[in-house]
């Protein structure tokens, strides 16, 4: 049920934000793409991902004697480089789908997560950031959900002074996050929060196993029977790593993917709607013609 | 009395304590960066115990006063944690080596779909201190990053992104500004609410403050666009296609060719004498890509901060306590690790100890940081003109 109210003198829009797609035929919305993905912007969210792939599953991956065979110096080396890569796919975003809007979406919805993040930090599992990146990259689309899931974390930890080695790992994986949320299938109603329900615990669950291969030669060294091993077989190692995550941080992710999917069930609706009157009002879709300003 | 004055400031400007002003931030950073290098190629207690203790003073006596600059203290807990953890699980799951016995632990094999880990058994001197020694490496690592935290102002460090990132900088800066804004918008809700008599609690009473503040945001989020559109934000220049078509293919081939050196670092096949330049290569060129790219966004700073001796000094007195350790890594290097076979005192090597010194330099020779206390506040410039 969309209100139309009449707009205020105070709001942004100028003639140009009547919505594109009037509000009384919202039964075939059409799909906002706040942040436009051109074909290099995909390619390089693509060769960075593999990047960040590698730099979470690397004890797997790591043969003996490379130069990566060393538990003390790989993960800050990773750490150091991680983030040159994250730089590298946000800028190439930037460069051709940006817009003042999108900026200002960005910098506003970064700022509620920054502020939800730490309600539950500490509290097992309490993750209260992860529904709005969800909800907001199901409704602007997979670009704006990629960036808003690293400036989310990196906002949170500007703020909080919570910059760190596990930050890089952090924002690429929120990204993934956000950026899974924008490319799933078109539904409505019940079915859409169902959907996003289950994507939200799927989602909780990944994010709480590649954090766990990020932490996991941080937080156990070479020396013990838990620790990965260069070059012995992978299925070695992953039972090494799930019995790892069993002893440290099963807890945590449980706890997450349910306040995850608690979240959209109980605000997801009212949100997603929130979201999409924003999107109409500001003609998100449309970008300014000459017209427009004349 | 003109004249006196004039010449006590540039008395003052040379011994460098002049007018209290914030370091820049990337000095900071590239300070604590150079200790964690530092940190990271040595085992040895008492130097890296040194370094904690450099970070400490230099924070206690540079930082402001602003909720991220007392964020230090966690991060020295955060390492005392890791420390516990690694002890915690040395004892449990560690490979146990040495000859002094310190305790026994009853064993406990486990089924071989558990791995076949065996949980407890003796615990040794050597193999607990190792465990302690590596965790505080770690903490070490942590603490410096935790002291360019505090010291770093991270509204200041936006600015300083490069072009190619402008927008997402000037989108963080909207967050950073914006998140105590909130507060606010939370008390207004709350307060029509009390007003119409609403009085509901719990999960249903959250809901009904949650969402009006979030529509308040969002439609706030509507005007700042506006106004940052009025004032030329998020406007770049149009680059031919063929311009266009370079930065393409400087960036995404970059990007490639570090990936390339990325893979010969992770295995051993092939060309690996070549994995670290190939990497170092590409980043190089998809840094020259974003180069490119940045030179479409036209922007000006400010009060652009300055980069004067007092950050040349904080950066390179970074640079000299590397150097020095790096010097006594190739003359002596057994003097950075803790020795455990046999078990020994660690060596306090000189060179490294001076280094360590002339990095707590900043400590004294930086201009100290604005206060409240202090001086009266000048108004800090607005980040966002919103």
């Amino acid at each position: 049920m969309t209100v139309t109210r009449p707009q205020s003198t105070t709001s942004a829009a100028p003639p140009r934000a009547t919505p594109a797609v009037p509000p009384s035929s919202p039964s075939r919305p059409s799909r906002t793409r706040l942040v436009h993905l051109h074909l290099s912007a995909r390619l390089s969210i693509a060769l960075v991902s593999l990047v960040g792939l590698a730099s979470f599953l690397w004890p797997l991956l790591v043969t003996p004697g490379s130069g990566l065979d060393d538990a003390a110096t790989a993960p800050l080396i990773l750490a150091a480089l991680l983030p040159l890569f994250v730089v590298v796919v946000l800028a190439e975003i930037a460069r051709g789908g940006f817009d003042v809007k999108a900026i200002a979406m960005l910098g506003v919805l970064s700022a509620v997560g920054a502020v939800l993040r730490p309600l539950g930090a500490g509290t097992a599992g309490l993750e209260t950031v992860f529904f709005l990146i969800i909800l907001a990259g199901r409704v602007y689309g997979p670009g704006f959900g990629f960036v808003l899931g690293s400036t989310t974390l990196l906002g949170s930890a500007l703020l909080t002074g919570g910059v760190g080695p596990w930050l890089p790992f952090q924002m690429m994986a929120a990204a993934w996050v956000g950026l899974g949320a924008g490319l799933l299938p078109r539904l409505r109603g019940r079915a859409e929060i169902g959907m996003l329900v289950a994507y939200g615990i799927v989602a909780a669950l990944a994010y709480g196993l590649l954090m766990n291969f990020s932490f996991w030669p941080f937080a156990v060294g070479l020396e013990t029977q838990l620790s990965y091993e260069a070059g012995a077989p992978v299925v070695e190692n992953l039972q090494r790593f799930v019995l790892f995550t069993l002893v440290t941080s099963l807890g945590w992710d449980i706890g997450r993917a349910v306040t995850n999917s608690l979240a959209i069930l109980l605000v997801g609706p009212a949100v997603l709607s929130a979201l999409r009157r924003i999107a109409r009002r500001a003609a998100f879709d449309r970008a300014p013609t000459p017209a427009d300003s004349a | 009395m003109a004249t006196t004055r004039s010449s006590l400031s540039t008395l003052a400007n040379a011994t460098f304590a002049a007018l209290p002003r914030p370091l820049h931030p990337a000095a900071w950073w590239g300070w604590a960066l150079s200790l964690a290098v530092v940190a990271s190629v040595t085992t040895n207690p008492l130097l890296l115990l040194l370094i904690v203790a450099v970070l400490v003073l230099v924070v206690t006596s540079r930082r402001g006063d602003s909720p991220f600059a007392r964020a230090f203290r966690y991060y020295l807990v955060l390492g005392g944690v890791i420390i516990a953890i690694r002890v915690v699980l040395h004892i449990l799951v560690g490979l146990k080596t040495g000859t002094i016995l310190l305790f026994s632990l009853p064993e406990l094999e486990l089924p071989s779909w558990a791995a076949g880990i065996t949980l407890g058994g003796p615990v040794y001197l050597e193999g607990l201190l190792r465990a302690m020694v590596e965790g505080l490496r770690l903490a070490t690592i942590i603490a410096c990053i935790g002291a360019a935290n505090a010291l770093a102002n991270p509204k200041r460090l936006l600015r300083a992104f490069p072009g190619a990132l402008h927008d997402i900088g000037t989108a963080l800066v909207v967050a950073v500004s914006v998140a105590p804004q909130l507060a606010e918008s939370v008390v207004r809700v709350m307060r029509a609410r009390t007003l119409r008599g609403d009085h509901r609690r719990g999960l249903r009473g959250l809901r009904h403050i949650a969402i009006p503040v979030l529509h308040d945001t969002l439609e706030r989020s509507i005007q700042l666009a506006a106004s940052m559109d009025a004032r030329g934000y998020g406007r770049r220049d149009h680059a031919t296609p063929a311009a266009e078509r370079v930065t393409t293919a400087l960036t995404l081939g970059g990007l490639v060719v570090a990936m390339l050196g990325l893979y010969g670092v992770f295995t051993t096949v092939g060309f690996s004498v070549l994995s670290w330049p190939l990497l170092a290569a590409g980043l190089l060129v998809t840094w020259a890509g974003l180069r490119r790219a940045g030179r479409l966004v036209r922007r000006t700073a400010y009060r652009p901060d300055p980069w004067a001796a007092p950050e040349w000094l904080t950066v390179v007195s970074g640079m000299v306590v590397v150097a020095a350790v790096l010097a006594v890594r190739r003359s002596t290097p057994d003097a950075l690790t803790m020795p455990l076979e046999p078990l020994g005192w660690p060596a306090l090597p000189p060179l490294a100890v001076l280094g360590l010194l002339v990095a707590a330099a900043p400590a004294v020779l930086t201009p100290p940081p604005r206060t409240a206390r202090a001086v009266p506040r000048t108004r800090e410039p607005q980040e966002v003109a919103a």
